[in-house]
């Protein structure tokens, strides 16, 4: 009776921290999509979220098949068990929280798989991963992903420019805001059937193991509606640190170049999710925005901000395997250890929540500036673009009118 | 464990010829009814341009289309 109760705690609150990575891959992972078309201004801010986080939902909802293992091949199947989910999820959680706070892209996929694999090590011994999947599924990919993009986009932009030449630009600029929108969308829309997938099939998992679903069957449609909700809600908060990395940071986008970008990003991503050769979304949309800007004369590239993703890209997998590997040693501890994982993940999300109130990013102020401040010793260059966030007295002008309004 | 290096191959082959494909369609496509529409603003006829633009542009609509077909399980 006491083992039921505990295994129903441990469910549960698996179920609800792989419903707060789905948020979290959601909003890590809108700017993939409308980073190009908000920074250009193909889409309004507000309007491009509501879209992805839409369009997102759908897919999720679509996808009717669900991965059948949530190893990816890493380790044995076996050895999955809720606890190791439960710090997996973690590890992952908190490696994709710190990366918007410095606002770098990276991939919530890499980010599960990191953190699993570190809680494996814990429970079942560093020989227990298969060092060579790690190899030809997270190295080789993360160098595939962003130059094959990338060259696509650098053509794509050369070619752009090219035959447009003699076009006033209040026509092309029109043109191809229209592409940069729909490639865009199908980036979202393929996205919400991918990456939903990952939690349904982590929930699935979980219920199936608990023996509360009969093993072999599909997500149930609360499980999908959850994960397609949690998913469209991420989207939709934005994660605008990491928008405006990819929308400003790495280059500054003009329009033609933003639809050349958009279309190798869908082209690449479709290729690779049906030909069988997968590649992360993030490393995709960011190598595609990189070749734009190659690929763009006179463009300048920050190339210090693609080497700090680059690093970003490297650590995610030992990054969140470290922090899954130390929630690994309270997740097994019953329920004491599951009450004390949550009470440190609710702080870790406050903190970092604190920390990114100093130098907020919203939907209105995302284009304003190329640079994500963290604290405020950084440099204070960008303080002075948005008077809204430090001046405390815009606030003490703002009262007097409310009181004479009402 | 081996990597499987045609599926890479592919991969990079079609994505690069797809999105190439796609923007000079796109780029011509706008590049054709903008000079159809200076051309008619200056009294000359630009239809026979203005069509093939928007035949074009339809390719580039189609290609989405078929990107969508690919993207939604259910119609495969």
């Amino acid at each position: 009776m006491g083992t039921d109760v505990t295994e129903l705690f441990v469910v549960i609150t698996v179920i609800a921290v792989a419903l707060i990575f789905d948020f979290t891959n959601g909003f890590h992972d809108s700017a993939n999509a409308m980073a190009g078309p908000i920074a250009t201004g193909a889409l309004r801010p507000r309007t491009a979220v509501i879209l992805a986080a839409l369009l997102n939902l759908l897919g999720a909802c679509l996808s009717t098949e669900v991965a059948k293992t949530i190893s990816g091949g890493f380790f044995d199947d076996s050895l999955i068990t809720a606890p190791i989910i439960l710090a997996g999820l973690l590890g992952a959680i908190i490696w994709n929280l710190v990366t918007w706070l410095v606002g770098l892209p990276s991939s919530s996929s890499h980010a599960l798989f990191g953190g699993l694999i570190g809680a494996v090590v814990v429970g079942a011994g560093i020989t227990s991963v298969h060092g060579w999947v790690i190899v030809s599924k997270v190295l080789l990919p993360a160098i595939v992903a962003p130059l094959v993009a990338g060259i696509a986009a650098a053509w794509a932009t050369r070619l752009a420019y090219r035959i447009t030449r003699k076009t006033p630009s209040v026509h092309s600029n029109a043109g191809f805001k229209y592409g940069q929108a729909f490639t865009a969308s199908m980036v979202a829309l393929a996205h919400g059937t991918s990456d939903g997938q990952k939690t349904m099939g982590v929930i699935t998992l979980v219920l199936i193991t608990a023996n509360l679903q009969a093993s072999g069957t599909g997500p149930q449609m609360w499980v999908i509606i959850a994960s397609g909700v949690a998913i469209g809600f991420g989207t939709y908060s934005g994660g605008w640190r990491i928008m405006r990395t990819m929308g400003k940071g790495i280059v500054e986008i003009e329009t033609p170049q933003g639809a050349a970008s958009g279309a190798a990003t869908s082209a690449t991503i479709l290729a690779s999710a049906h030909l069988g050769f997968g590649l992360s979304t993030t490393h995709v949309s960011t190598g595609s925005i990189l070749g734009s800007g190659v690929g763009r004369e006179g463009a300048e590239v920050r190339w210090s901000v693609a080497r700090r993703m680059v690093f970003a890209w490297l650590l995610t997998l030992p990054g969140a395997g470290l922090v899954g590997g130390l929630a690994a040693l309270l997740s097994d501890q019953g329920v004491p250890g599951v009450v004390a994982l949550l009470v440190l993940l609710t702080a870790a999300c406050l903190v970092i929540y604190f920390i990114s109130r100093r130098h907020r990013i919203t939907h209105a102020n995302v284009t304003d500036s190329h640079e994500v401040l963290v604290l405020a010793a950084a440099t204070p260059t960008t303080y002075a673009d948005d008077p809204r966030l430090d001046t405390p007295k815009p606030k003490k002008a703002k009262r007097p009118k409310a009181k004479s309004a009402a | 464990m081996h990597i499987d290096w045609a599926a890479l191959g592919v991969v990079a082959v079609v994505s690069i010829a797809t999105s190439v494909i796609f923007t000079i369609l796109l780029a011509t496509g706008i590049r054709l009814v903008s000079a159809a529409k200076i051309k008619s603003n200056e009294g000359g006829s630009g239809t026979a341009t203005v069509s093939l633009g928007y035949v074009l542009l339809g390719i580039a609509g189609l290609l989405v289309l078929f990107g969508i077909y690919v993207i939604v399980p259910q119609f495969h």
